[in-house]
């Protein structure tokens, strides 16, 4: 199953890789004009501070993922064949109650929440990473310059 | 092997699942006395504001029991349940013998004893013919009362205020939320949902429901009457205990289970709603009335019945993620402390406008938080709660903006990934190294690590 993997060591914190996510995740495909979009698309990896180091934090598409168990609207599910988590397919039915956001023990599931419209019309939903389904390669993959982020065929299972 | 299973929610429906899963042979049935498909309850009052169709309630595929070949008896309440007999008796004289049995029956309303709760216009918020009634008088009427401000009576004002109804909160705390929330984030999220119409009467209970056949208003214990043409009674929920008892297994508030999730009496576990299990953020003996808590419980009751052996830790009792009108919400754990609980604790908390944290801590461990405005990353801080991790080297940074996964990645390099995959086994060894700058410069070059 496709995992992705960080060399953690090489990274320089430039969050190119989230700026693709971004576009890649937008309806124009683009990142300049993602911001005029409602509701604006939110990276779903995340490059952090540590003290002064950053580290990019990457969706697992964990084997008992808690984020599928959290789910009361049934949307985020793990594809049983190829191992990705995501509620991308079903985002329809997903309502932003945010458990999947308190579940995630990496803090990978962002929000896309939308509260400039009226009392009657916010729009909430949970965003994660998909493997970019419709691609080859994840934009995050193909963005990083320092070979950063990759992504391999790794056994379910077998790290536990 | 022959596997029953009372109730069709959260936690039956996922046993059912994870025992196909395992056991591809195994006979499974499962009884619900809705005679509905699974459907979510968490999401009806979603219905009732017409965010959702019926259709969305159903979250498993329509024909889940057919194609999982697991027999559902739905329409069908459980009435008896025979321990050495093994077997169990329904309302429609069905007797059905088991070889393990999950007992996954829910809670049920609590009604408050009041004179006229059974008038026309009166409701719980429960089941699904509760929300269609709920649909139905709302069509009907302007004005409604809910009793109780937890969750189920929050959300079911915000979807009533939504469909155009004034809607009166009666709360006898003086704070919303008081099982979850502290007072401070206890009027963002008052406050918040004000704007969008909802009214709150704070400190106050309701003595009665007065009207002829239907509801017409409530009577206040100050006196004052409120019109209203529906009543929701959201005063809590009881764990359903009635089957067990008459079986003779151990119950308290809920059902007593192990950390396996066994019953007092051999090849009988529960899950769900129904439970009382340790939660770790207290130490004692808790109920817990939530759809994640639920679905955990049923998979490792599952994973139990088909003899896996596998220890279920790390329950939470609270644990709550909200969003009503635009401010998002989460509680988990404990996340009050009161003088009685003794000088353990400390309270850490930020507050800026709206957005509020809240962390909870006893020695070096978090046992609580209460995030409101700014929910993001709270998973990391729940998983440190749930798996009782010790903080200490971080005790000045937790409420830092970039405080994250990352910093306890960083600490612990190699130990810590919650069991799961680790994405950074290729990290090289420099990562910790002082002069970590220069040495990337010279990886770049590709002249290796040195």
């Amino acid at each position: 199953m496709k995992k992705l993997t960080v060399r953690a060591e090489r990274c320089t914190g430039c969050k190119r890789c989230e700026i693709a996510c971004i576009e890649e995740h937008s309806g124009a495909k683009s990142y300049g004009t993602s911001v005029k979009e409602t509701p604006a698309p939110k990276t779903r990896i995340f490059v952090e501070p540590v003290g002064n180091r950053p580290l990019p934090l990457v969706c697992r598409h964990c084997q008992d993922a808690l984020c599928v168990s959290a789910c009361m609207a049934g949307c985020m599910q793990k594809d049983p064949v190829t191992g990705v988590v995501t509620n991308t397919g079903h985002e329809q039915k997903c309502v932003g109650c945010w458990m999947c956001v308190m579940a995630c023990p990496y803090g990978v599931i962002n929000m896309s929440l939308d509260s400039a419209g009226t009392a009657q019309a916010v729009f909430a939903q949970a965003v994660k990473c998909d493997l970019c389904p419709k691609r080859g390669t994840p934009a995050c993959v193909e963005a990083c310059p320092n070979e950063v982020l990759g992504v391999e065929e790794i056994e379910e299972g077998v790290y536990q | 092997m022959k596997y029953v299973i009372i109730g069709a929610s959260a936690a039956g429906i996922q046993a059912a699942q994870d025992l196909r899963n395992i056991d591809g042979k195994a006979e499974i049935t499962v009884i619900s006395k809705e005679p509905y498909a699974p459907y979510s309850r968490c999401l009806l009052s979603r219905f009732i504001d017409g965010r959702l169709p019926e259709s969305a309630l159903y979250y498993k595929t329509g024909d889940f029991f057919k194609t999982g070949g697991i027999e559902g008896l739905t329409g069908e309440k459980v009435v008896g349940v025979d321990r050495f007999a093994k077997k169990i008796r329904t309302d429609k004289d069905r007797s059905l013998a088991y070889d393990r049995l999950l007992i996954a029956a829910g809670a049920r309303p609590r009604v408050p004893s009041m004179p006229g709760t059974g008038l026309e216009g009166v409701f719980s918020l429960h089941g699904l013919d509760d929300a269609l009634g709920i649909i139905k008088r709302a069509k009907e009427v302007k004005e409604a009362v809910v009793a109780g401000a937890g969750f189920v009576g929050l959300e079911a004002a915000w979807a009533l205020a939504k469909r155009g109804l004034r809607v009166t909160v009666v709360e006898k705390c003086q704070q919303i939320l008081p099982n979850q929330l502290d007072r401070t984030a206890g009027s963002i999220i008052q406050k918040d949902l004000e704007e969008a119409g909802v009214n709150f009467v704070l400190d106050e209970s309701l003595t009665e429901a007065g009207g002829c056949d239907a509801i017409e208003s409530v009577t206040l214990a100050d006196n004052s009457d409120l019109r209203c043409g529906l009543l929701i009674l959201a005063t809590g929920i009881r764990p359903e205990t009635d089957l067990a008892l008459g079986a003779g297994l151990k119950t308290d508030r809920g059902i007593i289970v192990d950390d396996h999730l066994r019953t007092s009496f051999t090849d009988i576990w529960a899950a769900g709603d129904c439970i009382e299990i340790e939660d770790v953020s207290t130490g004692r003996r808790s109920t817990s009335a939530t759809w994640f808590n639920a679905v955990l419980q049923g998979k490792y009751a599952a994973y139990n019945m088909a003899g896996l052996n596998k220890r279920y830790t790390g329950s939470v009792g609270i644990q709550n993620a909200v969003q009503f009108h635009s401010l998002p919400a989460i509680s988990f754990g404990k996340t009050q402390v009161s003088p009685e609980d003794g000088q353990d604790y400390k309270v850490l908390s930020v507050k800026r406008d709206r957005a509020y944290k809240k962390l909870v801590l006893k020695g070096d461990r978090i046992v609580g938080m209460i995030f409101v405005g700014d929910i993001s990353r709270s998973g990391f801080y729940a998983a440190l709660i749930r798996n009782g991790i010790d903080i200490k080297v971080y005790k000045d940074k937790l409420l830092d903006p970039d405080f994250s996964y990352a910093h306890f990645k960083y600490a612990y390099f190699k130990q810590e990934d919650f069991g799961q995959y680790d994405p950074y086994f290729k990290t090289a060894e420099c990562w910790d190294h002082p002069e970590w700058w220069e040495l990337r410069g010279r990886c770049m070059l590709a002249e290796g690590c040195k």
